[in-house]
């Protein structure tokens, strides 16, 4: 993994003492739980950018106390494993400061009052998981499971963000306080329907939720820690948790329901079947995961009901999951990567009997695994009698039970592998000889696995004063909670037993249920991964067709372009403008007036159908030579001498410079098709100018500005000359601007004429080839 | 005379005319262009801060009135962005300080820099359009002495292209303002959409308008007029992409948008909406662009392309909130933009080579620069907490507001292809291993010049940070900005109601409220 | 006399954006030098032409006499003529270098800028 990286087996202090971090504000908020228990929300607020609304606001509620003890708590616990686990690894410092960086944001995202401000917390949370992932960075499956988590979640965050906007619209606030205050007329708005899709594709994208879960097992080219804390118990939960927050905004219709508990569940059922078709241990736990989140979903879609009803069970069950879920999948994840740890390996067919050898990582895992497949004692029993509960409501949807079920015996089963294989049976087949690692490593574990069945064991303190003060922030009420878990027969109990049964019989038969799993599978016609390489690869190449045809290096075409949507422009519009004048009366003209115009126009043609040099230049020339004359009879003899010389000096610089180029003799001229099609546009341009320009002079002719210049250049300007007047003083800023450009196009020519270091290298090439011959020319290689 | 409206057009001006003069003497070349850069940056800031305390800065040159005279003017627009162009000038004479390979004296180039600054300066600052024409083309042709320094092949085919395309546009925009002079009979721009409204053949206005978009469309880079941009600005010295990166086409925008607010307000339904077609396919042509490319300088200037969309966006939208977006996004897209070309043109320093496919190892053999690459390459992508964020999150609640959500929807959808290249050029640059074909890995820089071609990027990137952490102050700025461009009267008031020409007097007047 | 200077312009805007579309760098260069034309004759007439009155004042008077022609447009060409002078001999002298380094005039050839547009490889 970290070839060719100067290995420093050392544990750096600051990775130490950066767990004390977590730790504090885990203690801090602590605190806070008898306030939100009772029902208070704690709010604080600074201004950022008050003239949109946005302010860096933070609450405490219930809701979000829950996840802030879950994100410091675990987050404690995975930083003191890391010091240990990634002792020899490089890039500490980088590390730890983006785990830690990830851990801020994640709080930020939780406590967020205002949507902008939640929204900016998701995206940091995004880039620091983009770090993460790719941490191991010289691995190109590495680099890709990054990019893609950073472009599937970035997409559904842009989604939710026009979300957010809409949302904000509609309410007339960005903060959730004020939002919640008043959230009944929400549903009622005309872009509820938008709001709610493109929020959760937000939500879905961020939740690894079916059809976008493929990138969250691609995730686990991140070390360990890092799945365990980001890819499973927080990060991935962000989701979850907005579907939570705005439940009390958005939830309660059908929309809003029937969504989440189709995907819920199809991406539980989906998830575990594919879990047990894995070997990789990370791998399993990664789809574990992934069911996990769609069960919080499915219950997530339950109704809201009402205060002192019974429907209120299906949100504390999401609650209670959250909670059960972070702790086991925690727990697992670290155990997983102590197993990898102290063996090198995490396959589970090469894995075995570490039992013996590492007893404490097998007691953290037999304790997560137990509240993993929802043994009777564990935390996992209640939450799934309580999902259960929930599925078997008449306003649940008639499948959800059912989907719950299969998940949550094939779940059972994945536990029940998990606890097994590593640790039964023979020893592993394993580069390293197996043997328990530092306290820094088994202790998190461990404590989590205890704390599944304190919870278990007195599950009043977990509800009262966390998961019930939670639901309440979701429903709006504080929900009615008394549970008894050995209440007996009731269609929950039996089918919680069931599930057991069967995950028992699957697992005694999981060679013939597991391969049927994988052909299955691999009948699938395209996965989410595949689809997602199908849909880069069809960006790049409409990218690089669209380039090729736009971008073609073929310069007449970067002008064909320009001048058709000129030619166009002017056109179109003088059309559907009515802009088109005629002039009034047939205009005046003597012979002279009429000849020279005649003159231009014909040596413009000339120009144009000259094929030799001379031909054009003096076409040219007279082209210059006329217009001065036509200057000169109305009353612009300045203009007119100014353009005489002008001309003569263009003349006698077209004339050097034409005697270097080649002749027109070698000149390709273009297909007859071309070059009608270039005289279509060259005659579009014209008359659409001529038709403008007919327009404007039909205009009454405006002259307040030249009669103020006639009337103040004598006792103003002291000039006699008007043209001159304004030129040196009305406008002097123009000329100033002027000289400047004729000054700079001198220097210009200069330097393209002066001796460069590739002219002076030719020029020098014979007698000192070695120096100079190296001057650098970085796109000499792709010319 | 208003030495604070004159100060940004004449330092340059006179600081490109000394650096001529001392040719060949390197490091007094070097002093008076840095000299003038800082006093630039000092110019532009109090002029700022004084049109922010006074509101609408005006002086007649020459103090004649206006509409007689020419008019210089500083409206909370125009003193934003003298200031962000005094900062990328100043960074820019930084890192070429350290861009220049020793032996190697260019002998123009402080002077040129100077004599662009002077022109952009001035097209800012212009109150008369034909004047507006004269600065462009003063920058047009430093920018043209700036493309060809050096002269390779390449440079010289780019500056062809460039060279080419750039003369139709001001040859169009010449005839534009001439024909619009034929129809009103002025110049002066306030006094330009006072005339407008008096005129009788609007349908003739809207063509002309339409002239407008094509001109400053071909100077801003906009679908379909983009194509000398991507075939010259990756040619140039890396100092000199980054300076044109960030200014150049700003210039068109900042045009499109005085004279769209100013001036063709007359048939919003047509010209803005054209001009709402153009931001969506800017930004997607664009991003689709950059998309193709695996050179890092090519993939920046598409993606300069794809950000003009944005800033035409808030344009076409053409309601105070719209252009107050398009404000903050032009000023958050200069700092970045020319920033990310300082990076570009560091890498090839280090790697010598800004292919994708030559470079990589940058992440663990030079974390600084990877960092510095990484600051402005999301704050383009709009990631939080950096300043695109803000500029697109503006965009987007602007066109929702309007109602206009498909361009919503394109801004977005742009937004996450804009993440993908960056990431791209993350990932092939930084993260992946040095290719075995690219020679021996770098040597590290020597101080000196690792602080001249870091310390404009550092700079810069902070700018960057600080937006985004707290974007009060920009958008604030782009707040005014924007309600005197939708409400012009305060402009107009301004330039026109000079009580007596012979005193160029700075008429102080609050900002709206 | 303004209609039919009107359709002059109109032709030289055509014949120039003709010679501009032609693949030869040099007579790109002709039409630019003819588009020049066509915009100062396009102010000229924007501005109203008329016949013979020079805009001067005589000596001793302090106003032009009634009828003379449209001074600013004038001055507004004088500075056009002299800029689109510079870049006209800039464009020249780019062309001239171009073609000793490139060695062709066939803007076609030239693909040192855009060798294969950058998309060499599809994926």
């Amino acid at each position: 993994m970290a070839s060719g990286f100067k290995i420093d087996a050392r544990v750096p202090l600051y990775a130490r003492l950066v767990v004390a971090l977590p730790v504090a504000l885990f203690a801090w908020f602590c605190t806070m739980v008898p306030a939100t228990a009772g029902g208070e929300t704690l709010a604080w607020e600074v201004a950022w950018l008050p003239q949109r609304g946005i302010a860096l606001g933070f609450i405490v509620d219930g809701l979000s106390l829950l996840f802030a003890l879950l994100i410091t708590g675990i987050g404690s616990f995975i930083l003191l494993f890391s010091s240990e686990y990634m002792r020899g690894y490089p890039q500490r410092g980088r590390f730890t400061t983006f785990l830690v960086a990830f851990m801020l944001a994640m709080l930020g995202l939780v406590l967020s009052d205002n949507l902008i401000l939640l929204f900016v917390f998701w995206e940091l949370t995004t880039i620091t998981s983009f770090l993460l992932i790719g941490y191991d960075h010289e691995d190109a499956t590495a680099r890709r499971a990054a990019l893609q988590g950073l472009l599937v979640t970035g997409a559904g965050a842009l989604a939710m963000l026009a979300g957010f906007v809409l949302l904000g619209d509609a309410a007339g606030t960005l903060s959730l306080r004020e939002m919640l205050a008043s959230p009944a007329s929400l549903v009622e708005h005309p872009h509820y329907q938008a709001i709610v899709i493109l929020v959760l594709a937000g939500a879905f994208t961020k939740s690894a939720q079916f059809p976008f879960h493929f990138w969250l097992p691609n995730a686990m080219a991140a070390p360990t820690p890092v799945s365990a804390y980001l890819h499973s118990a927080t990060m991935v939960k962000a989701g979850v948790f907005l579907l939570a927050r705005l439940t009390p905004l958005l939830g309660g219709t059908d929309l809003w329901m029937e969504t989440l508990t189709a995907v819920g569940a199809v991406t539980a059922v989906y998830s575990s079947v594919l879990a047990l078709t894995r070997t990789d241990l990370k791998q399993v736990l990664a789809y574990t995961t992934i069911m996990a989140l769609g069960t919080c979903v499915m219950f997530l879609g339950s109704p809201v009901g009402s205060e002192g009803g019974t429907a209120s069970v299906g949100l504390l069950a999401a609650m209670s999951f959250v909670l059960i879920h972070a702790l086991y999948k925690a727990a697992l994840f670290l155990a997983v990567g102590t197993i990898e740890h102290s063996t090198g390996i995490r396959d589970l067919r090469l894995l075995g009997g570490l039992r013996k050898p590492m007893p404490l990582t097998f007691a953290a895992t037999v304790l997560a695994t137990s509240s993993m497949a929802g043994l009777p004692l564990t935390i996992g029993f209640l939450g799934k009698d309580l999902l259960y509960t929930a599925g078997f409501l008449p306003e649940s949807a008639p499948y959800a039970v059912w989907a719950m079920f299969a998940a949550a015996v094939l779940i059972a089963a994945a536990a029940l592998l998990i606890a097994v294989q590593p640790f039964l049976g023979d020893s592993p087949n394993s580069p390293k000889v197996p043997r328990e690692g530092r306290w820094t490593l088994w202790v998190g574990p461990l404590t989590l696995g205890i704390a599944g069945l304190v919870f278990g064991l007195q599950p009043q303190f977990a509800f009262n004063r966390l998961l019930v003060p939670a639901a309440a922030s979701v429903m709006g009420y504080q929900p009615h909670f008394e549970h008894d878990p050995w209440h007996g027969s009731t269609a929950a109990f039996w089918l919680s037993l069931t599930t057991l049964a069967t995950a028992v019989l699957i697992f005694w038969r999981r060679k013939a249920v597991f391969g049927g799993f994988g052909r299955a599978v691999s009948r699938l016609p395209l996965t989410g991964d595949q689809a997602y390489d199908v849909v880069m690869a069809g960006v790049s190449r409409l990218a690089a067709w669209q380039t090729r045809r736009v971008q073609s290096g073929i310069q007449r075409r970067y002008i064909l372009i320009v001048f058709a949507t000129l030619g166009l422009g002017l056109a179109v519009t003088l059309v559907i403008k009515d802009a088109i004048r005629w002039p009034t009366e047939t205009p005046q003209a003597t012979l002279l007036e009429w000849s020279l115009a005649l003159l231009v126009a014909a040596s413009a043609v000339v120009t144009i159908l000259a094929r030799t040099r001379f031909l054009a230049i003096c076409s040219l020339g007279v082209v210059g030579t006329c217009t001065a004359l036509i200057f000169l009879i109305f009353g612009a003899p300045d203009v007119a001498m100014t353009q005489l010389i002008v001309e003569t000096l263009v003349t006698v610089l077209v004339a050097m410079v034409l005697l270097k180029l080649p002749d027109f003799s070698k000149e390709i001229w273009p297909s007859r098709a071309i070059r009608i099609r270039n005289g279509l546009v060259a005659l579009t341009v014209g008359v659409s100018i001529t038709l403008v320009l007919l327009a404007v002079t039909a205009q009454p002719p405006q002259r307040a500005v030249t009669e103020y210049f006639e009337r103040t250049a004598v006792p103003g300007g002291h000039g006699r000359n008007i043209v001159n007047v304004i030129l040196v003083d009305f406008r002097a800023l123009d000329t100033l601007g002027e000289i400047t450009v004729l000054g700079i196009a001198g220097v210009a020519a200069f330097a393209l004429l002066m001796p460069g270091p590739r002219r002076r290298l030719k020029a020098t090439r014979p007698t000192k080839p070695s120096e100079k011959a190296r001057q650098p020319d970085a796109t000499e290689g792709a010319a | 005379m208003n030495w604070l409206l004159v100060g940004p057009i004449a330092l340059p001006l006179g600081a490109a005319v000394i650096g001529f003069c001392l040719r060949g003497r390197d490091s007094a070349q070097r002093a008076v262009s840095l000299i003038a850069a800082l006093g630039l940056a000092g110019v532009a800031t109090k002029l700022l801060a004084v049109v922010w305390q006074n509101g609408i800065t005006v002086s007649q040159m020459g103090g004649w009135p206006a509409p007689f005279g020419i008019t210089l003017v500083a409206d909370h627009l125009s003193s934003a962005m003298v200031a962000v162009t005094a900062v990328i000038g100043l960074a820019t004479v930084i890192y070429s300080f350290g861009n220049t390979p020793p032996g190697e004296i260019s002998y123009a180039l402080h002077p040129l820099v100077h004599a662009l600054l002077a022109g952009v300066c001035g097209a800012f600052l212009a109150g008369d359009i034909f004047n507006l024409y004269v600065w462009f083309e003063v920058m047009l042709i430093a920018s043209f002495a700036l493309l060809v320094l050096g002269g390779t092949r390449s440079q010289l085919d780019g500056a062809v292209r460039y060279a080419a395309l750039s003369l139709i546009a001001t040859t169009l925009l010449l005839s534009g303002i001439g024909l619009l002079y034929g129809i009103t009979g002025t110049l002066n721009m306030a006094d330009l959409h006072l005339r407008v409204q008096e005129v009788e053949n609007q349908g003739l206005l809207t063509v002309v308008a339409v002239l407008f978009i094509i001109a400053f469309g071909i100077k801003s880079a906009v679908f379909p007029l983009f194509f000398w941009l991507p075939a010259s600005y990756h040619t140039p010295k890396a100092a000199v992409s980054a300076i044109f990166s960030g200014l150049l086409t700003k210039v068109g925008v900042y045009a499109l948008m005085r004279v769209f607010t100013l001036i063709f307000t007359h048939d919003v339904g047509y010209t803005h909406e054209l001009l709402l077609w153009v931001a969506g396919a800017t930004m997607v042509t664009g991003v689709l662009g950059a998309a193709s490319q695996n050179e890092l300088r090519r993939i920046l200037s598409f993606h300069i392309i794809s950000q003009i969309g944005y800033m035409i966006l808030g344009i076409a939208l053409f309601t105070e909130f719209g252009i107050l977006g398009g404000v903050f996004y032009i000023i958050h897209h200069i700092i970045v933009k020319a920033n990310l070309f300082f990076v570009a043109g560091a890498a090839d320093r280090i790697s010598g080579s800004t292919d994708l496919s030559r470079l990589g190892g940058l992440y663990r053999d030079r974390p600084l620069l990877a960092l510095l690459f990484f600051v402005p390459a999301f704050s383009l992508a709009g990631f939080p907490p950096l300043s695109g964020f803000w500029a697109k999150l503006l965009l987007i609640q602007a066109s929702i507001e309007a109602s206009e959500f498909v361009i919503a929807g394109v801004a977005l959808a742009v937004g996450l292809m804009t993440a993908y290249s960056m990431t791209k050029i993350w990932l092939n640059a930084f993260w992946k291993a040095r290719p075995a074909d690219a020679g021996p890995p770098p040597m590290p820089l020597p101080i000196r010049l690792r602080m001249l071609l870091l310390g404009p990027i550092t700079g810069l990137a902070a700018l960057t940070l600080a937006i985004g952490l707290y974007a009060k102050p920009l958008y604030s700025v782009a707040e005014r900005a924007a309600r005197e461009l939708m409400d012009p009267s305060h402009y107009v008031e301004a330039v026109l109601d000079t009580d007596h020409p012979a005193q160029r007097q700075v008429i102080g007047r609050p900002p709206a409220q | 006399m303004e209609p039919i200077i009107a359709v002059v312009v109109g032709v030289l805007m055509a014949a120039s954006v003709y010679l501009m579309l032609s693949r030869n760098l040099v007579r790109f260069v002709f039409g630019l030098a003819l588009i020049s034309h066509a915009a100062n004759l396009l102010i000229f007439v924007s501005g109203g032409m008329i016949r013979g009155m020079t805009p001067l004042i005589a000596p001793n008077a302090a106003l032009p006499e009634p009828g003379v022609a449209n001074a600013l447009p004038q001055a507004l060409m004088l500075t056009a003529i002299v800029i689109s002078f510079s870049v006209l001999a800039f464009a020249l002298v780019l062309a001239f270098r171009t073609y000793e380094e490139l060695k062709t005039v066939d803007t076609d050839a030239m693909r040192a800028a855009e060798p294969d547009n950058g998309i060499g490889e599809e994926s």
